[in-house]
């Protein structure tokens, strides 16, 4: 799964995602807030010691001053000292863990938040801020996700229409004029004029082909689990391959661009199973995953499995699955394609997280 | 789509053809290569003669109003209203012809609604121009093609239909005609007729 691994790297990268920062904070060029203003409050009140001294027993100076004397000065200077850091670190602590958390903040989940964030002091309106910008930066993504998918089933609507208005039509039209041909042709013609009728009859089956699976016809009506369903079923009437599913009963609502990636994905698994697979069979499946206790915490899980002749070792990742992951990530889904554990043939996930999903 | 199930419609007599030997044609379909490809196919059969070959459903309801028409050779995809839209309208005439809805596409769902829309064939346009002049003289004759559906999917389709759409669904596919539909379920014929439209309007689901 080396080639899945760098793919997955190239989508984080290309997006401009990055995971959790993963090396330390590069070492600072500047001497740190706190530091700096704890050393001058320190230079402060030694200068300050010292004029009031030189002010006070003016007369003392030259003298040798006590060494009991000393220590207390000494020893009030530090007091004061440690007691402005003390002080300081509580007003710069804040600020500090801002920093760490906008550098450790996750790009691709962006549910975190600064906690404790009040409008208290200048440090809390900075964190209550940064919550805002995440929270906009969260929803400006999420419409850029439903822009782009909606903008490419657009495309690929008005591209299943052309091809079933224009070349499907055309092709129809030749087909009843090559009858007409066939019904005057004479010996070998007539053979010659059926090869070119089985011939248009393949390119139209194809266009219509290319067409269905342009288009998830009625998935906005249908549903996802009623779509889902049409579609296992168009699998075993059309292309021989029998698709078995389960599909569980009251899942929740689901955004319109969760619906459609899933039904992309499955149908874009189903296809590989018809065309790589050797495959006669496969399963289709859709539900919630693991705890029934911690409701929140649920994945809804698609999965589509054969039973075939599996990944090839090295396999490089063609189109499909490539559109597959990419979709999967518009939508802060996970993609697994592996070779099955317990027989032969491959599975894919597409794993969901609900609780993204109904925060939205 | 396999169309199996052969039944006579006895609704439709033999006498309606009266004198006439040949089957009268109408061809609606919004595809003028298409329109040309079904004009010369009918042109060299010489039972049959083609009425008129028109764009959209409203033209076709026209005609079928005028004159006379035996079969209606109905493309589903029409630039407005569509096939089974006319199909239901040309089955309330006085004298209705019988139906052939002839479209790209005709899978389950489409072929669940021309049931609903009472069409008499479906045949799909990737069939031979000999397949389709043989479904022609079928229909012509009173013989109907209702549409196999799968299983599962007639469950789907049930669906989007509440109870007694789905009791008319079933009475429909079974080939039972509207009259004995209604009088079987206890509906008046404007009852059945607008729970027609409805589950037309349900089957079919957006345009596209």
């Amino acid at each position: 799964m080396t080639a899945v691994a760098n793919r997955d790297a190239q989508i984080a990268e290309a997006r401009g995602h990055r995971r959790r920062h993963p090396k330390a904070a590069t070492p600072r060029g500047y001497v740190p807030l706190l530091q700096r203003v704890a050393g001058i409050n320190a230079a402060l009140v030694v200068v300050a010691v010292v004029v009031t001294i030189l002010v006070l027993t003016p007369a003392k100076v030259s003298a040798l001053a006590l060494d009991e004397e000393v220590a207390v000065v000494l020893g009030a200077v530090a007091v004061v000292v440690l007691a402005n850091v003390y002080l300081l670190r509580r007003v710069v602590g804040p600020v500090q863990s801002l920093t760490r958390f906008a550098r450790e903040v996750d790009l691709d989940n962006l549910q975190d938040r600064v906690p404790e964030a009040r409008p208290t002091s200048e440090a809390g309106e900075l964190a209550l801020t940064f919550n805002e910008m995440l929270s906009r930066l969260d929803s400006e993504r999420r419409d850029s996700t439903a822009r782009v998918l909606r903008a490419q089933e657009d495309e690929r609507l008005r591209i299943a229409q052309e091809l079933h208005d224009q070349v499907g039509q055309d092709l129809t039209a030749v087909l009843l004029g090559l009858s007409r041909v066939s019904s005057q042709a004479q010996g070998g013609m007539r053979d010659d004029v059926r090869a070119v009728q089985d011939t248009v009859r393949n390119s139209l089956e194809e266009v219509r082909r290319i067409a269905l699976e342009l288009r998830p016809e009625a998935l906005d009506d249908l549903g996802l689990a009623d779509s889902l369903a049409v579609l296992a079923e168009r699998f075993s009437q059309q292309l021989g391959l029998e698709v078995s599913y389960r599909i569980e009963p009251d899942l929740p609502v689901l955004p319109p661009e969760t619906e459609l990636v899933a039904y992309r994905v499955a149908q874009e698994a189903l296809t590989n199973v018809a065309r790589h697979s050797a495959s006669t069979r496969a399963s289709l499946t859709l539900g919630r995953d693991g705890g029934t206790q911690d409701r929140d915490r649920d994945n809804l899980v698609l999965t589509v499995r054969d039973y075939g002749l599996g990944m090839p070792r090295h396999n490089i990742a063609g189109a499909g699955i490539r559109g597959m992951r990419e979709r999967a990530a518009l939508i802060g889904a996970e993609l697994e394609i592996t070779n099955s554990v317990s027989g032969p043939g491959c599975e894919v996930y597409l794993t969901v997280p609900l609780e993204a999903e109904e925060r939205g | 789509m396999s169309s199996v199930a052969s039944k006579p419609a006895p609704r439709r007599t033999e006498a309606r053809a009266g004198s006439r030997d040949r089957t009268r044609v109408l061809v609606v379909d919004d595809h003028p290569a298409v329109r040309a490809g079904l004009r010369g196919l009918l042109a060299d059969e010489a039972d049959f003669e083609l009425v008129a070959a028109v764009a959209t459903a409203e033209a076709g309801l026209e005609v079928a109003e005028r004159d006379s028409i035996d079969v209606a050779v109905v493309d589903y995809q029409l630039g407005g209203r569509n096939g089974l839209w006319l199909s239901r309208k040309l089955k309330r005439l006085p004298q209705p012809p019988a139906v052939l809805i002839y479209s790209a596409y005709t899978d389950g769902l489409l072929a669940a609604a021309t049931v609903v829309a009472e069409s008499d064939a479906l045949v799909s346009k990737g069939r031979l121009g000999a397949d389709l002049c043989d479904a022609v003289r079928s229909v012509a004759s009173g013989r109907r093609q209702l549409p196999q559906l799968p299983p599962r999917l007639g469950e789907s389709v049930r669906c989007r239909l509440d109870h007694e759409q789905q009791a008319i669904f079933g009475l429909l596919l079974a080939g039972i005609e509207l009259e004995e539909v209604a009088a079987t379920l206890g509906l008046t014929m404007a009852r059945l007729e607008s729970q027609l439209w409805a589950m037309l309007r349900g089957l079919e689901g957006p345009p596209g």
